[in-house]
């Protein structure tokens, strides 16, 4: 397994993301309440680069007009035909065989004296 | 808060062969035509706005786009990123497409009470077709709006545009007052065969304006009822066109169903062959099974085509719908629910892939054999 920098911590704030290219692929890092998740950047339905969609919640009801948000920006949605996959496994909500790659993140943190801790992505 | 890092990324060619993609959707939206109105219109424009029904009422993805059609400043003024810069980089170039046919992006037009006013609509937006688009592109071909709500107009249209090099169908959309096939509309049609141009019905408009519901069963809540309900539409147009005798009329007429999907097709002409079979007296001028009808006239473009659960059975579907013969590529870009070029059919045969992805169309629209640095023959 290869390590690739993924950058300073504090460039993916919470809620936020970043696309990086390690070893030729396209894999997006995710802050998601200070826990990093790296997803590859490619839907398995037709190919599109699933990291630049939508960051979204799980949205569940108990009937038609009822609408309830869990697990906010835990879900990307695919930028072309809008498949949801949970950040945290890779899977798609509605047929969890269906997946993309997910990888490790590790930060490691140095001595106090750095400000900034690094973001590795294990491949 | 998300930080857009992902710069527009750089694709690259990856079909080894050029395709035809049947329905392309450019930026041409009513509001920029306004110029190119006669006098009258610009007014009313100015007195009282646009007067035209608005779009439908749901859509997916951002808009009706996919996300990454969104510029990167985030603004995604409707109609999107149809522009052409915008259309080379991310579809024509990395996709190949050899040819594009162009299907516009506004249709509000064709659910108008008006027939003057979506008359002047029609042909202010053809001129602007050609003018910014296609005389910029020669791998662009358009398709010519016409006010199908008064059919003499719209043959008037057809006549003065239809032989434009650039030109190559004419459209309109599915929602309509009365099926396609009724005599009312065959001024239409007597003017497509003049020209040669294929009569194309694209999705859209159905239960707005003037046009009838989007079901037979009235209006419907959510979006995904309203594209379930499209192929309703495009049956009653079908067996419209059949059982009216337009094939026996206009027997050279090219009629294209797009984007209600295809496998449906498969089904419903085996029950139009079934029913012909009893009922063939009361419409005595059906002289072929409307199966026939269907291969010899009809062509259907694939997106947003159905998944069936098995590669065995899409390909039995595909037989099913005389795919062969009969089937087109399109990928609706930049529309959200797009179909690539690369991943949306399961393998098929060479034969059967060149047909879908280059020569039906090219047949269809008199478009040359791709050229031999593309994987063609043509030097
Ligand atoms: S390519 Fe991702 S949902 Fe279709």
């Amino acid at each position: 397994m290869n390590r690739f920098l993924v950058g300073m911590a504090s460039e993916i704030p919470e809620g936020s993301k970043k696309i990086i290219q390690a070893e030729g692929r396209s894999v997006g890092i995710y802050n998601i309440e200070g826990q990093y998740y790296a997803l590859r950047n490619t839907c398995p339905h037709q190919g599109a680069e699933l990291c630049s969609g939508i960051t979204a919640s799980y949205i569940t009801s108990n009937g038609p007009g009822d609408f309830a948000y869990e697990r906010e920006g835990e879900l990307v949605r695919c930028p072309w035909h809008q498949w949801e996959f949970d950040i945290k496994t890779g899977c798609m909500i509605t047929d969890p065989k269906m997946r993309t790659k997910t990888y490790d993140v590790t930060v490691e943190r140095y001595d106090v004296s750095v400000e900034e801790n690094q973001l590795y992505v294990h491949i | 808060m998300a930080i857009s890092e992902s710069k527009t990324p750089e694709k690259k060619v990856r079909m080894k062969r050029s395709i035809i993609d049947c329905d392309v959707h450019h930026l041409a939206p009513v509001s920029a035509i306004k110029d190119n109105l006669p006098r009258f219109y610009r007014d009313q424009i100015d007195l009282w706005g646009w007067r035209l029904p608005g779009p439908i009422y749901l859509n997916g993805g951002v808009q009706g786009l996919t996300v990454d059609s969104t510029p990167p400043d985030g603004s995604n003024p409707t109609g999107g990123r149809g522009d052409m810069e915008y259309l080379r980089t991310q579809h024509m170039d990395p996709f190949n497409v050899e040819y594009g046919i162009l299907t516009g992006s506004d249709y509000s037009f064709q659910a108008s009470p008006d027939p003057d006013y979506a008359a002047a609509l029609c042909s202010a937006l053809n001129d602007y077709t050609i003018e910014h688009w296609t005389s910029k592109d020669s791998r662009l071909k358009g398709s010519a709006f016409i006010a199908k709500q008064d059919p003499l107009l719209a043959a008037k249209e057809i006549d003065r545009i239809g032989s434009h090099p650039d030109m190559v169908q004419v459209i309109v959309a599915s929602g309509a007052e009365k099926p396609y096939g009724n005599r009312f509309y065959h001024p239409i049609y007597e003017a497509c065969v003049r020209h040669n141009l294929p009569f194309n019905i694209h999705v859209l408009t159905e239960g707005l304006g003037i046009n009838t519901g989007p079901t037979g069963a009235g209006y419907v809540t959510y979006y995904p009822e309203y594209r379930a309900a499209r192929p309703q539409v495009m049956m009653a147009h079908l067996a419209s066109f059949i059982f009216e005798g337009v094939f026996e009329k206009f027997p050279t007429l090219k009629v294209v169903l797009q984007e209600a999907g295809a496998f449906w097709i498969a089904p419903f002409l085996w029950k139009l062959d079934a029913d012909w079979k009893s009922l063939r007296f009361q419409t005595p001028w059906v002289k072929k099974a409307p199966s026939e009808y269907f291969r010899s006239n009809v062509r259907v473009t694939s997106q947003p085509i159905e998944a069936p659960p098995s590669t065995e059975l899409f390909q039995q579907m595909m037989k099913a719908v005389y795919a062969d013969e009969c089937m087109m590529y399109c990928s609706d870009f930049p529309h959200w629910d797009f179909d690539s070029p690369l991943l949306t059919f399961p393998k098929l045969d060479d034969a059967t892939w060149e047909r879908i992805f280059y020569q039906n169309a090219a047949d269809l629209y008199e478009l040359p054999a791709r050229r031999i640095e593309q994987g063609g023959t043509q030097v």
